[in-house]
């Protein structure tokens, strides 16, 4: 064979040369080659010489007595959003949300919305009694805001899932199929409502909740970048998170004028 | 007592055992501290990615293929993060004591000191030239050399943990050795 090159020789000293017996042959018959070698191998020597940093023995420990209550902090946090999530789709403060949204935005999704979640006792004695327009509008804007602050954290949770090679969204699927229906939901009742600009933002989000609701669990890398790129490119999480915060805010209003009318 | 596997740990600390995720904690320590120290030269940091790795791990457990092993796994996040750090220190580096990262003839020999009166002394200069050379690499390359250098991984698994094919895995480890080499080679030629 030639000379290997010095690329070739530093495969060879990793093991990782294609044509590793016959360097190994040349290396036997080529003097220069061989002096090249040895010099390459006195100066990878040479990093192996220095000293690893090592820990004290108790170190894994220590480490361990720090994260402990990292970790439990945020299984409080996650398990919150978890609970608080999962209580919106237990009908009883869903339905009595959704009734009152309905009420407020018109007959338009009465006859769906009923049909689908039939009331609880508690939750239609709850509805018969006389609620005042305000508090039904307060109730309606707080699902919203809360819906879009968790289809912000969903988006948000899906943008940093990004690992090497393929990525794994399953549990952001699960979610993304919760949110869609709720979403949809809203989207109707806006349009409707003559919230164009509002149900303008609902269907971007939904477009792109639907694509993770009914994609594969893994995406591969370019599949992950075009979504990133799908939620990037419109601003489409800046616009959720500026719905968001109008409606908290419109609601604090409401419920600061509630407030003054019970005083 | 003979110890639990860290697939038995796993398992475990999936169904919700904290304990048996400490147990892999204190087991893994030690190794991932080394790994993050080669790759980014700083104690401190070490230490942050150590934190960060378990972090990431614990998030992540779910997604862990239980036929592979938990200490590839480990230290693939582990690099990934070191990654990170070195990529933002890199940004952040002064533009006044910049140099040329991607260029071969970047590291600059250090100047040498007087004649060493021993041997000793010769090491300690040499071990200080390796470290020079180690932090003028580029991210890529530092993460590519300490994995195939230090850890014994792969071409295709560093691969995989940069997400590079494997030619440019090659390269990476390729321009990393040729840059320590030219760093070393002077003082090495010297050392008996």
């Amino acid at each position: 064979m030639n000379h290997p090159s010095e690329e070739q020789l530093v495969l060879f000293h990793y093991g990782e040369a294609a044509n590793h017996d016959e360097v190994a042959g040349h290396l036997g018959a080529c003097d220069s080659c061989r002096v090249h070698y040895q010099a390459l191998q006195r100066v990878l020597a040479a990093v192996d010489s220095l000293p690893a940093l090592e820990r004290a023995d108790n170190y894994g420990q220590e480490v361990w007595r720090q994260l402990r209550p990292r970790l439990a902090e945020r299984a409080v946090h996650a398990r919150g959003r978890w609970s608080e999530f999962l209580r919106l789709f237990r009908y009883p403060r869903w339905a009595l949300a959704g009734a009152l949204g309905l009420l407020l935005l018109g007959s338009f999704l009465v006859g769906r919305f009923s049909s689908r979640e039939p009331m609880s006792p508690p939750v239609a004695r709850r509805l018969a009694q006389p609620v005042s327009p305000p508090a039904r509008e307060r109730v309606l804007l707080k699902e919203i805001s809360d819906h879009l602050e968790r289809s912000q954290m969903a988006l948000i949770e899906l943008i940093n899932s990004k690992n090497n090679g393929a990525v794994d969204v399953s549990m952001e699927q699960i979610l993304a199929r919760e949110l869609v229906a709720i979403n949809r939901l809203f989207r109707r009742a806006a349009a409707d409502a003559g919230e164009p600009g509002t149900a303008s933002i609902l269907e971007e989000l939904e477009t792109v909740l639907v694509e993770v609701a009914n994609g594969p669990p893994k995406l591969s890398e370019t599949e992950f970048a075009a979504l990133h790129q799908r939620i990037d490119s419109g601003g489409l999480l800046f616009k959720v998170k500026v719905l968001s915060a109008e409606m908290r805010e419109k609601e604090q209003d409401t419920a600061r004028s509630l407030a003054r009318v019970k005083s | 007592m003979m110890e639990e596997s860290d697939a038995a740990l796993v398992t475990r600390a999936r169904e919700g055992d904290q304990d048996a995720f400490g147990v892999l904690v204190e087991n893994h320590s030690q190794a991932l501290f080394r790994l993050a120290f080669r790759m980014t030269g700083n104690e401190h940091d070490a230490e942050d990615i150590v934190q960060e790795t378990f972090l990431r791990a614990h998030r992540q457990l779910g997604r862990f293929e239980s036929r592979a092993s938990f200490r590839t796994w480990l230290h693939r996040i582990a690099a990934n993060c070191s990654l990170d750090l070195l990529r933002k220190r890199q940004r952040h580096r002064d533009e006044d004591d910049a140099v040329d990262l991607e260029s071969a003839e970047a590291i600059p020999a250090m100047q040498s000191r007087a004649p060493a009166p021993d041997q000793e002394l010769l090491h300690a200069e040499v071990h200080q030239q390796v470290v020079y050379a180690l932090e003028h690499l580029t991210p890529m390359e530092r993460t590519a050399f300490v994995l195939r250098h230090f850890e014994g991984r792969s071409i295709e698994e560093i691969g995989t943990t940069l997400g590079a094919g494997s030619n440019a895995t090659k390269q990476s480890i390729f321009r990393a050795v040729q840059k320590i080499r030219r760093a070393l080679e002077p003082m090495v030629k010297a050392t008996p």
